[in-house]
């Protein structure tokens, strides 16, 4: 029965895709201009994520008209925006409005918080913001009856887990973490936001290796948009902090949850180094596997400054 | 008269329950959450006598008393949560209000109950749990029948979910209601249970025979200013005695009452068909019932002796404290009390452990402990941090501890209440032992007391806590993902334990440096958090990871 209905969502994921992929590859041909694989914009939060987006071929190239959306923002901590440990409510905000504008029939954004979920909501912003948009949006689905047993068929460690079900339910995922570097696992960005629509994160550090179980579990929570929040980079004593924050005014989207994660490695500076991609486990791992491309030195950037 | 006292009981115990949800929802009102507890005579009065002391919320108990020496024991009659309760389930367990066997003897009981506190406290000892009225009743629902509810609620919202799916109602959909769950609830059951089914015997069984605070109004409501009178009209029917609750009535002689049993229902005067008896101030006729229906000096005396002889057998405990601090008090070495909780002596003299902190407590950490703290030390509250953190802003449980056994603290005060200190058991440590990258525990820490080394030999970084910053609030060992036992357990190491002064000062005296800034932290203003030793956890280094 589980077994079923996974594979009814993974068909259902291809054939998104190629719809999406038609959607990239004609407008593509007609007007000559290259899609880039991952778009950076400097400005002000909500632009440019707009004009990230936008450079990207804009939001309807990953939202049909009905479709339903999951956002997954990183809302875990109950910090405010200053603190560079949750993603700028602006960025979800403007993320939303763009799906809306696609014409998704319905919009989520979920987490799954490890401080009480009223403070995390309340702290972060999130849902204050996205309010105007809809009330009944943001959430943090903590307890167990929303998550359902699936299978990891990619899994090299970790075969089995719990998923958000309203997930599973969505025709579009995306990855909307904000940069900020993680004790465990170096930095903590798209892959690793996706602990936050699972419910058993501890067997991912007890019983599997945490960087190779991230992959296992991005294998069916690859998202389809990634879009990485560097207004304020989280560069020192992340994922909780107080730490460094950088101020860097930057947005990174990409299709490709790798590409973007190692782009965002690569750019920003943490604990007062420069890192390469292939320094962070689950990103090498993630390469090596083929779930995304973490060689940006071979992708197509394009950067623009508003 | 019956409807209007029906009425008012039931307001009172709405306001009661209202008080406690309000408790379980974390909301502050300008009515004090433990106004009902704070009423009870018999909790006040011995808390006050074994911990020594009289603040300013002793005050409404004293009212009460005030109030029943005028108008009798109306508190249990209109206001006691218990009694209300009490009478709902008479109406379930009960036989009908047929003639009741005289009682006199058993209802004797409850002086003996309430000399027998009075012996303890005297010693200090505070045993006012095992029969203040409200500090069970409090327990019952706050740490019985709530959790029951709220699992239930959340078993039907997880049952109509795909319904609300179906209709797109997301609110219901999405609802989530926290299910708390508690110790020693078997406890209170199995105790409610036996009062419960009492009833068969007679109406108002705890209140006649049992409770202390009901012998304490009884003492002073021998002649109230409003009570009882029966004029020349009655025929002696004896309606009135066999309908009595309290059996406050003689059967062969209605025109005499019990004063110090009658609860001013007024069932006698709705029952008597020749409408002779009346409620006012009258001058009471002087009727000598003392003979038979209350305890010789002697016994009154043996009563006290037994409350002093079990606190005296009690601190002879092993776990029981007693004497100042030092070698050979056998504290128990996982117990950590609430964050500003007084000296545990004082505390323990002071707690009357109604459950009100455990029910207010907003992650659920707190928990009625059974005997690690030996037999005077049974259902006080102790935190489980395993099931959730104590959160370094909350501050319910000294809100709303009507004894204030738990100190109330100010933002920065709780900030810097520190009740324990975590250890890293390295043996099962995932980082330590097992050589994964786990940092969790540094991950959750709001007070950033866990710091990562590099170890030799061990590719990850390792966590080890800064004593000097950790204030014990258990994030740390609740999230440990190694399983059942956390590897980093918080023991009562370093707990400050204040009865006066300020836990940031003290705190400041021995060194400590706590703090959870929540403040903007853009630049390099904010201290590095690998102390500058210039090493970046979680990331490979150069020469490795590559293929």
């Amino acid at each position: 029965m589980n077994r079923r209905e996974f594979l009814s969502y993974q068909a259902k994921g291809i054939l998104w895709m190629i719809a999406g992929g038609s959607g990239i590859l004609l407008p593509k041909r007609l007007i000559a201009a290259p899609v880039p694989d991952i778009a950076v914009v400097k400005g002000a939060p909500a632009a440019a994520t707009r004009a990230a987006v936008d450079l990207l071929g804009g939001m309807k190239q990953f939202v049909k008209p009905g479709d339903r959306v999951v956002i997954k923002p990183n809302m875990s901590f109950a910090t405010p925006p200053e603190r560079a440990s949750n993603t700028d409510p602006e960025v979800i905000r403007e993320l939303a409005v763009m799906c809306k504008e696609a014409g998704a029939a319905k919009i989520l954004v979920l987490d799954h918080t490890l401080d009480q979920k009223e403070l995390c909501l309340e702290r972060s912003r999130i849902q204050k913001v996205c309010n105007p948009i809809s009330e009944k949006m943001v959430f943090a689905l903590n307890d167990d009856r929303f998550y359902k047993a699936v299978d990891i068929p990619g899994g090299k460690s970790m075969t089995s887990t719990d998923i958000m079900k309203e997930v599973l339910k969505s025709d579009v995922l995306i990855a909307a973490p904000t940069a900020k570097s993680h004790s465990s696992t170096g930095v903590s960005l798209s892959m690793k936001g996706m602990m936050g629509l699972n419910y058993n994160r501890r067997v991912m550090h007890w019983k599997y290796d945490l960087n190779t179980s991230i992959v296992d579990l991005c294998t069916i929570l690859k998202a389809d948009l990634a879009v990485i929040d560097g207004t304020r980079v989280l560069s020192t004593g992340g994922p909780h902090g107080p730490g460094k924050v950088l101020k860097m005014d930057t947005i990174i989207a990409s299709k490709d949850m790798v590409a973007a994660d190692a782009y965002a490695v690569s750019l920003f500076e943490w604990y007062g180094k420069k890192f390469q991609p292939k320094q962070v486990r689950h990103i090498l791992e993630a390469h090596k596997r083929g779930l995304g491309r973490m060689d940006v030195e071979n992708l197509n950037v394009k950067a623009i400054s508003l | 008269m019956i409807a209007f006292r029906r009425t008012i009981q039931l307001i009172s115990l709405t306001l009661f329950l209202i008080l406690l949800t309000l408790a379980v929802l974390s909301v502050n009102t300008p009515t004090p959450l433990d106004l009902f507890l704070r009423l009870d005579p018999a909790l006040i009065v011995f808390t006050a006598i074994s911990s020594r002391i009289f603040v300013a919320a002793f005050i409404p108990a004293l009212l009460v008393l005030v109030v029943t020496l005028f108008f009798g024991r109306i508190f249990c009659g209109y206001i006691c949560p218990m009694g209300t309760t009490l009478d709902g389930t008479d109406k379930l367990f009960g036989t009908s209000r047929k003639k009741q066997p005289e009682t006199g003897k058993l209802r004797l009981l409850k002086y003996i109950v309430l000399f027998f506190l009075l012996g303890a406290s005297l010693l200090g000892v505070s045993f006012v749990f095992v029969a203040a009225p409200l500090s069970l009743i409090t327990r019952f629902f706050g740490l019985l029948v709530h959790p029951v509810l709220a699992f239930l609620s959340n078993e039907t919202l997880g049952l109509i979910q795909p319904l609300a799916e179906w209709l797109d109602m997301d609110s219901v959909v999405f609802m989530q209601i926290a299910v708390p769950r508690f110790a020693t609830q078997f406890f209170i059951l199995a105790f409610f249970v036996a009062l419960f089914v009492l009833a068969v015997t007679s109406p108002r069984f705890w209140c006649r025979n049992l409770c202390p605070s009901g012998a304490l109004m009884a003492f002073l409501s021998k002649k109230p200013l409003i009570h009882r009178s029966v004029s020349d009209d009655c025929t002696d029917c004896g309606k009135c005695a066999n309908a009595c609750p309290m059996g406050a009535i003689i059967t062969e002689d209605p025109g005499v009452t019990l004063h110090g049993e009658c609860i001013v229902c007024r069932t006698c005067q709705n029952t008597c068909p020749e409408n002779a008896i009346s409620f006012d101030s009258v001058k009471v006729e002087h009727v000598d019932v003392k003979q038979r229906f209350s305890l010789t000096r002697r016994q009154f005396m043996y009563s006290g002796v037994f409350g002093v002889a079990t606190a005296t057998i009690g601190l002879t405990g092993l776990n029981s404290l007693h004497g100042k601090p030092g070698p050979g008090q056998v504290a128990p070495p996982g117990l950590i009390r609430p964050p500003g909780a007084f000296p545990e002596m004082d505390f323990l003299a002071r707690c009357s452990r109604c459950g009100e902190c455990m029910v207010a407590c907003p992650t659920n950490t707190l928990q009625p402990i059974w005997l690690d703290a030996g037999f005077t030390g049974l259902f006080s509250p102790g935190l489980n941090l395993r099931r959730s953190y104590c959160s370094p802003e909350c501050r319910m449980c000294g809100e709303v501890c009507p004894t204030d056994a738990i100190r109330s603290l100010s933002k920065d005060e709780r900030i810097w209440a520190k009740i324990g200190t975590a250890i890293i058991f390295r043996q099962k440590c995932l980082a330590w032992e097992q050589q994964k990258s786990c940092m969790v525990c540094d991950e959750v820490c709001p007070y950033k007391a866990v710091e990562f080394r590099k170890e030799p030999g061990n590719p990850v970084p390792v966590p080890q806590v800064r004593e000097e910053k950790c204030a014990g609030c258990g994030y740390c060992e609740h999230f440990c993902p190694v399983q059942n036992q956390s590897a980093i357990v918080v023991t009562p190491m370093g707990a400050l334990r204040l009865s006066e002064g300020s836990y940031v000062a003290q705190g400041k005296s021995q060194g400590l440096n706590l703090s959870i800034d929540h403040k903007s932290a853009y630049g390099p203003q904010v201290e590095e958090k690998d102390g500058g030793r210039g090493f970046a956890p979680g990331f490979e280094n150069d020469t490795s990871g590559n293929d």
